[in-house]
């Protein structure tokens, strides 16, 4: 909300410059202030004193200009000045705004000047609101009240310079959407006189009933309609047009700008009706009926729903209630008589109907935030005084509709509870004018009566507290809590997460982030979003291969044909319970084939203390004969199809992969008695897996055969076709005792003997 | 053979030597198998004179040796001064990977609270509207409880919108005194841009203690201001609102454009918002079955996004999805 500082200024008074108002505010009241905007002319050199209400005394015709009057205009110097104007929408006796010669001007460049224009003599320019930063309109000169003294300073009467606020309250403080309630808050901050703007609220005049009728009371606590006769509509006075402009809402008419005026002023969204365009002057709320449509004053024609709230006149829908109103009941030039709503609407059904329409508007935005139905009278009575005053209407006939108004909650306020929570004391005087200043009861007994505007908000001995401690916020001093119990540390599945990072991206693999909704996923059952925000995330991912080829294909793209990526993530199976099972994963892809894949997941296993045995297997992303599987996941070369190159590719289950790690490692001496060490060398057909024999050497030797490694596979005549011969080395290591080459051999033996056996092993000299 | 002689001899040709082929032919000569020391010895028959050139014997060998090494420690330092490299070639190339920003994010908060004596929570993604709206005292009718700002699966089951869920799930399955923080991904309705992407990832701390203040957040929050951000920065606290807290605050830092004194980094307001906090209010702890009149507690929630695009200016959000590895190096 814009927030005119000299509009401020007339509800509160205060010496605090616009700076430190903002910056207070912005500390104990609102969710954001913007930086204080100055508009309008500039405030140096004396360039204000250059601007002067004026009287034109006389107006003739440009003797050699069509478009050029001469104006003879009194700027309370005695003389009159004689001003060249184009401008054609005032005659002799207007009262005007003028610029002296050495004004600055926000639309010039350079300072205004005394000159010839078509050889007349002018001293001065009669100002349009858009010369002064005050408006759009240069249609004409803007033309003010007749009672102005020539000579008065124009800044006196008009905004021409102005500082700005953009304020931006927090969801629960819709009572800060106005201008009242921001004066209230800066004069209980700054300690300021509060001028609350009192209207008198005019006569009825030949008064007459006006047919109001709530079916619906939940959506629409309370309608006040008034009804207005002999509505002159026409243009707004020069300072209400400023202000308007200046709190950025757009000048209409001067009955529709009243209404929006009174809102920024209180907060509560006014709107008003062509009583003639209501069948029979009546107004029904209720909610709309099935298939009901409405063109709202945009143009647009919008179908309804059956949870909207209408105003209606009985037969047809002539307005959104408290979103917008409808283009058909609209008021207009030809407008004479009116209808003026100051209604309250229940803030969840507006909040709904504006979403489901994707129209917000000033109005529902106050509206959802939930306003206080008490504002309606005051905002009523306001608008009605401005309607007379400024319309010459007469004000015919008041109703006020509702089903009775909230109490005030009272809430036990405990000022030893507030020192509790904030950590610090604020003796209860302070605590008891801090309150009283926002406009709270505060008994005796400590017995705190909400204001009727906060009374939604405040409803809890806490929320009371956050009235005082959001006063006192700079004050908090920093602690620490006791912690006199804690019990900081990772656990062993968060310790080994960080482990598998670090070791894969010592490996060379950098960490990739990638998106947990996937486009489509293999698994059948995968948990799909019934309304996707795109196509590209619909599916809950069942792992993280997708994503991640995905992320080799922007590292190709980008020129890198070595891209080695892993991702640890969850992935989300579908449970049969109402929550899926998520289960973290880790997944890589490495840049050149099966071998350096496996040797990464090697080094992963060697560091979390396992032994990675893997079991050939089939994967639909893989090679048909590079595919293997472990207890925890799968890992091969990936399809050809997937990705150009050759790429190793892994992705394991780390709840299975780190129940396997142990607790602890227990001291083990394999360093008094020396390992003896043995290589052997067989020859087996071809499609005997190496793992295979190695696991047979295992279990032939026993836990004392420490390591089995194959270090050389060869192929060749001397082997034969279809035959290969697989070196091993073997160490063999007892914590007891040095082996003697005789025991060594015989294990040897053993072992030999053993895969001659299950493979038919020749061994190779 | 007269030893004396001999001693002479033999020290002068070692003097003499100059190479290591020098050495060895004096050692030949005057130790060797057939040299005349090593025949009077094998023909000695007196105690005396075996004594006399066992000595002898001795003494040459010191000798030799010392010479040796001498003569190799020349050699060594001949051929270590013809071995040059050019010192400034690159390196035997070692592969090397990058954790992303946002776990190297992710560690360093999660290290802070490890060191406050606060244990790490593990959240689930995919919650019931239950803990991500109903124990949070979201409202009915909230903005955020709308398919237009939450990613729904069916009536009751959202993808989490904040961290917060884990706050209700560690409360109702520990009594008090509760110190976590929860870090992971969350998910929002967003059209992704430079400031949003739909998925990004939140740091969700809780401390629910006897005497647990308001002080002791902003006090909190201070100290992982300046650990993240560094010790020369302010902090400074503004009132808020959300559902889950009570009174609401948020936390700002002082700009590290300007440090304060306004620009349009800051906005020109010297600040620069980082997350929301507050204390939690009385309504979970009914929620969840705490006494709320005997314990207190706080919670923030921030995104890990938030504190890259601070610290390490990333411009547009959406890179950090990217996997660009122009970018991932970087960090």
């Amino acid at each position: 909300m814009r927030v005119p500082m000299s509009w401020l200024r007339e509800y509160v008074t205060v010496d605090a410059p616009a700076e430190e108002i903002a910056r207070r505010l912005a500390i104990c009241a609102l969710d954001e202030v913007e930086r204080v905007r100055e508009v309008g002319v500039l405030d140096v050199d004396d360039n204000l004193g250059r601007f002067l209400v004026g009287k034109v005394l006389a107006v003739e015709r440009h003797p050699s200009a069509d478009r050029l009057r001469v104006c003879q205009v009194d700027v309370g110097e005695g003389d009159a000045r004689q001003i060249v104007c184009g401008a054609w929408n005032f005659e002799a006796g207007a009262t005007v705004a003028v610029a002296l010669p050495g004004a600055l001007l926000p639309v010039l460049e350079a300072p205004l000047d005394e000159r010839e224009l078509r050889g007349q003599r002018s001293r001065g320019m009669i100002l349009a609101e858009d010369e002064v930063g005050l408006g759009e309109d240069h249609a004409g000169i803007m033309v003010l009240p007749d009672s102005l003294e020539p000579g008065t300073p124009l800044d006196q009467v008009l905004p021409i310079r102005e500082e700005v606020l953009d304020v931006t309250p927090t969801p629960n403080r819709v009572d800060l959407l106005s201008m009242v309630g921001l004066a209230r808050e800066v004069a209980a901050l700054f300690d300021g006189e509060l001028h609350v703007p009192e209207a008198d609220d005019p006569e009825l005049v030949d008064a007459e009933p006006v047919d109001v009728t709530v079916e619906d009371f939940e959506g629409c606590p309370r309608y006040v309609g008034r009804v207005f006769r002999d509505v002159a509509i026409g243009p707004s006075p020069q300072w209400l047009r400023s202000r308007l402009y200046l709190a950025e809402l757009r000048s209409i008419s001067n009955v529709v700008d009243v209404t929006n005026y009174v809102m920024h002023v209180w907060g509560n969204p006014l709107h008003a009706f062509d009583l003639t365009r209501l069948s029979g002057g009546r107004i029904v709320v209720r909610r709309a009926r099935p298939g009901e449509e409405l063109r709202t004053l945009d143009g647009t024609l919008r179908r309804l729903h059956p949870d909207d709230l209408m105003i209606t006149d009985g037969d047809r829908s002539v307005a959104l209630a408290g979103i917008m109103g409808g283009e058909e009941s609209e008021v207009s030039d030809e407008t004479g008589e009116v209808l003026l709503e100051a209604a309250n609407f229940e803030p969840v059904g507006i909040f709904k109907s504006s979403e489901r329409l994707g129209l917000r508007t000033a109005g529902s935005n106050r509206w959802e935030k939930g306003v206080d139905p008490y504002l309606a009278e005051q905002a009523a009575v306001h608008a009605s005084r401005m309607i007379v005053d400024l319309a010459g209407a007469r004000m015919t006939g008041h109703v006020d509709v509702h089903s009775g108004l909230p109490e005030r909650p009272v809430v036990r306020h405990r000022p030893e509870r507030t020192d509790h929570v904030v950590g610090f004391p604020i003796d209860p005087g302070e605590q008891c004018s801090i309150l009283e200043g926002f406009g709270f009861e505060v008994a005796p007994n400590w017995d705190v009566s909400v204001p009727t505007w906060r009374a939604r908000d405040v409803t809890r001995e806490i929320d009371v507290i956050e009235e005082v401690v959001r006063t006192v916020l700079d004050r908090v001093p920093f602690t620490m809590p006791l912690r006199r119990h804690v019990k900081g540390h990772l656990t062993k599945e968060q310790r080994l997460r960080r482990l598998v990072e670090d070791v894969l991206v010592g490996a060379g693999l950098s960490e990739a982030y990638t998106w947990s909704l996937a486009p489509s996923d293999p698994h059948r059952d995968a948990i799909r979003l019934p309304d996707p925000m795109t196509a590209d995330q619909a599916v809950l991912r069942t792992t993280l291969l997708p994503g991640l080829v995905e992320a080799v294909r922007t590292g190709l793209d980008a020129g890198f044909d070595d891209v080695s990526l892993f991702e640890i993530a969850r992935i989300y199976l579908p449970s049969g319970e109402p929550l899926p099972d998520e289960r973290w994963r880790v997944g890589a892809i490495v840049h050149d084939g099966y071998d350096v894949m496996k040797g990464v997941l090697e080094t992963l296993y060697a560091a979390l203390h396992l032994e990675l045995r893997v079991r050939r297997s089939s994967h639909p992303s893989l090679h048909p004969g590079k595919a293997a599987e472990t207890d925890a996941g799968w890992l091969g070369e990936l399809h050809p199809t997937l990705l150009e190159g050759v790429w190793g590719a892994f992705e394991l289950d780390l709840e299975t992969l780190f129940s396997q790690v142990p607790e602890r490692i227990v001291y083990e001496d394999v360093i008094t008695y020396p390992a003896a060490r043995q290589d052997i060398a067989v020859a087996v057909d071809e499609d005997v897996e190496v793992g295979a024999l190695v696991d047979a050497a295992r279990e032939a030797a026993g836990p004392i055969l420490r390591e089995a490694r194959v270090f050389d596979v060869y192929r060749g005549e001397q082997v034969g076709a279809g035959k290969k011969s697989v070196a091993i080395h073997l160490a063999f290591q007892s914590s007891e005792r040095t082996l003697t080459d005789e025991e060594a051999a015989e294990l040897r033996g053993k072992i030999v003997a053993a895969l001659a056996e299950r493979f038919g092993a020749e061994p190779r000299a | 053979m007269d030893p004396e002689t001999l001693e002479k001899d033999a020290l002068a040709a070692v003097a003499a030597a100059s190479s290591l082929d020098d050495i060895d032919r004096v050692r030949v000569e005057f130790l060797g198998r057939k040299s005349a020391l090593k025949l009077a010895l094998r023909e000695v028959r007196d105690r005396e004179t075996g004594m006399t050139l066992n000595a002898l014997r001795e003494r040459l060998e010191t000798a030799i040796d010392a010479r040796e090494n001498d003569l190799r420690r020349v050699e060594l330092d001949r051929q270590v001064s013809e071995e040059r490299v050019d010192v400034t070639m690159p390196g035997t190339p070692f592969p090397r990977g990058h954790l992303h920003l946002i776990t190297q994010i992710r560690r360093e908060v999660e290290d802070i609270f490890l060191g406050l004596g606060y244990t790490v929570v593990d959240g689930r993604e995919v919650e019931t509207t239950h803990y991500n709206f109903d124990g949070l005292n979201f409202p009915q009718g909230h903005p955020t409880r709308s398919p237009l700002h939450t990613l729904f699966l069916d009536q009751q089951t959202v993808l989490r919108t904040e961290t917060s869920p884990s706050q209700i799930r560690t409360m109702e399955a520990q009594e008090p005194p509760v110190y976590i923080v929860s870090l992971g991904r969350c998910y929002r309705r967003d059209t992704p841009d430079a400031t949003h992407t739909p998925t990004f990832h939140q740091v969700e701390g809780l401390a629910v203690d006897e005497g647990i203040s308001l002080a002791d957040l902003e006090g909190t929050l201070d100290y992982l201001l300046k650990t993240l951000f560094g010790e020369e920065r302010r902090t400074q606290f503004t009132t808020n609102y959300f559902p889950f807290t009570e009174p609401s605050i948020e936390a700002r830092v002082s700009c590290h454009i300007c440090d304060g004194s306004g620009c349009p980094v800051c906005r020109h307001s010297g600040w620069i918002e980082v997350g929301g906090a507050g204390m939690v209010d009385p309504n979970l702890f009914e929620f969840v079955g705490y006494d709320p009149e005997r314990y207190t507690g706080f919670a923030f929630g921030w995104g890990l996004e938030r504190i890259a695009v601070l610290r390490h200016g990333i411009p547009d959000l959406r890179e950090l999805w990217r996997n660009d590895p122009r970018l991932l190096r970087q960090f």
